[in-house]
């Protein structure tokens, strides 16, 4: 089967609230946008079963249900969808390749958005109950069939205790494994509060998971207690676990800078270490992980794109792709000697107006643009000719007789 | 290479993922297998599944909160 081959101006890679908001900025802007999701649209959130923090909704709304309005917001912008997984992400000459099973992607602009997964215990046999044969990582997806039954949580934060107290609605029982001291959880005091006051939670302390025992499905959690080395085996027909999350960001090692945990490295413009490749929501490095930061990661990164996308074309355009001599002025808008110079030199350009065209390359707002033209400062006068660059005058002094000059030796 | 359908339209987890197991045994490699879901949880396990043992998986929305899960069995 020959792999199929698109063409958009950006791509975004997940589909959860970061994915969905640049998308949603991108497609408003006029931008060839496609946004790719493995599974189901949303993402981490809708593994929550009630978000109570993210503003606009007084009630807790449902993670699903919450997802849902995002996508059908950023639908409504022209952007397509697709679900499927990415293999790879490649650049080749200013191109960026992202590939599915079936079909290539080309785009000028990538918007990593590709979240976190849950963090595995790493006990024995855990492999073995993964994918619906007991070891679970969503409370909403799985609350309904314990209905009546014995359930155990790993973890003491914001998600183990919350999805723990939903989890009492259904289950009979709800132990609760945590790794620190009696009394000591690392979730919001409100939760620990309710949660200590839940007849049906049910803690032990100091414990880490040792094994995971059953036959076809799970049948027994095995806990260490990390003090005295007591194994203490519970029979449970679901063990959940929230103890943390890692970041999907495996394929794209070597080609953006990561933190030493796998989280990609941005600045406040959501760029990465790579020209053209942005990051947002939970795979970034950064403090907080909520689908309320999210949002603001993708909004940024939807503006940054458009500007990206346009000054590629318009340096492909107008410069690199130009006929004849062009003279390039680099200058900074906010300088008033640099305006003074750029006065200057319309009026000359207007002696050669055949011969010559201006571009005139403000840095001001952002000085990309220049540095493809290798400038080294403003005010600077670049002469470029089928996209190379001819001569770099920086010393602006006798600029009538440089550019007469110049215009004479190149063309 | 044979195409299979298999509906489980209506049905809650984990049946889709049990059923899709189930048919994928007797399934050749190259074999595509179509499953019609409507819960959106069989979104999530059907795919991670099929992915962990090494099958291609690609969805497509056929209406609001209907999905069809397409897996073509690779090993």
């Amino acid at each position: 089967m020959e792999k199929k081959i698109e063409h958009y101006d950006v791509v975004v890679i997940g589909g959860g609230p970061g994915g969905m908001t640049a998308a949603l900025y991108a497609g408003r802007a006029r931008l060839k946008t496609l946004l790719i999701e493995k599974s189901l649209i949303g993402g981490m959130a809708t593994y929550t079963s009630e978000i109570e923090n993210y503003p606009g909704f007084p009630e807790p709304i449902d993670g699903i249900e919450l997802m849902k309005l995002f996508d059908k917001q950023f639908r409504r912008f022209g952007v397509d969808g697709k679900l499927t997984d990415v293999q790879s992400v490649s650049v080749e000459c200013n191109t960026k390749i992202v590939s599915t099973f079936r079909t290539d992607y080309h785009a000028k602009a990538v918007i990593i958005a590709t979240g976190n997964k849950p963090r595995l215990t790493g006990a024995k046999n855990e492999e073995r109950f993964l994918n619906d044969k007991g070891i679970s990582f969503c409370a909403t997806c799985d609350a309904a069939r314990n209905t009546g039954k014995r359930i155990m949580v790993i973890g003491s934060g914001d998600t183990a205790i919350e999805e723990g107290m939903f989890l009492t609605k259904f289950a009979r029982e709800v132990l609760v494994s945590v790794i620190h001291n009696e009394g000591i959880m690392d979730a919001n005091k409100v939760a620990q509060e309710k949660a200590l006051a839940n007849p049906k939670m049910k803690f032990i302390w100091n414990t880490v998971v040792e094994s995971f025992e059953g036959d076809d499905m799970l049948k027994q959690v095995v806990l260490k207690n990390i003090k005295t080395g007591e194994l203490m085996p519970y029979d449970v027909d679901t063990c959940f676990l929230f103890i943390g999350y890692v970041p999907n960001t495996k394929i794209f090692e070597g080609l953006v800078e990561m933190t030493n945990r796998g989280y990609i490295k941005t600045n406040e413009n959501m760029e990465t270490s790579r020209e053209g490749f942005y990051a947002v929501g939970d795979c970034r490095d950064k403090t907080l992980r909520q689908v309320a930061t999210a949002v603001g990661d993708g909004a940024i990164a939807g503006f940054m794109v458009e500007k990206y996308v346009e000054e590629l074309e318009y340096l492909q355009k107008e410069i690199f792709e130009a006929n004849g001599l062009i003279m390039a002025f680099i200058y900074n808008a906010v300088e008033a000697v640099d305006r003074e110079y750029l006065a200057r030199i319309e009026q000359i350009q207007k002696l050669y107006s055949e011969k010559v065209q201006l571009r005139r390359i403000d840095i001001y707002k952002s000085d990309r643009i220049a540095c493809k033209l290798s400038y080294t400062k403003t005010p600077s006068l670049i002469f470029m000719k089928n996209g190379n660059i001819l001569e770099n005058i920086t010393d602006l002094s006798n600029l009538d007789a440089k550019v007469a000059e110049a215009v004479k030796q190149y063309s | 290479m044979a195409e299979k359908t298999l509906d489980c339209l209506g049905e809650a987890c984990p049946v889709p993922l049990v059923k899709t197991q189930k048919a994928m045994e007797s399934m050749a490699v190259g074999d595509v297998l179509i499953v019609n879901i409507d819960h959106s949880c069989a979104m999530k396990n059907i795919p991670d599944w099929a992915r962990s043992v090494g099958h291609v998986v690609e969805i497509e929305e056929v209406a609001e909160g209907e999905w069809n899960i397409i897996i073509q069995k690779m090993k």
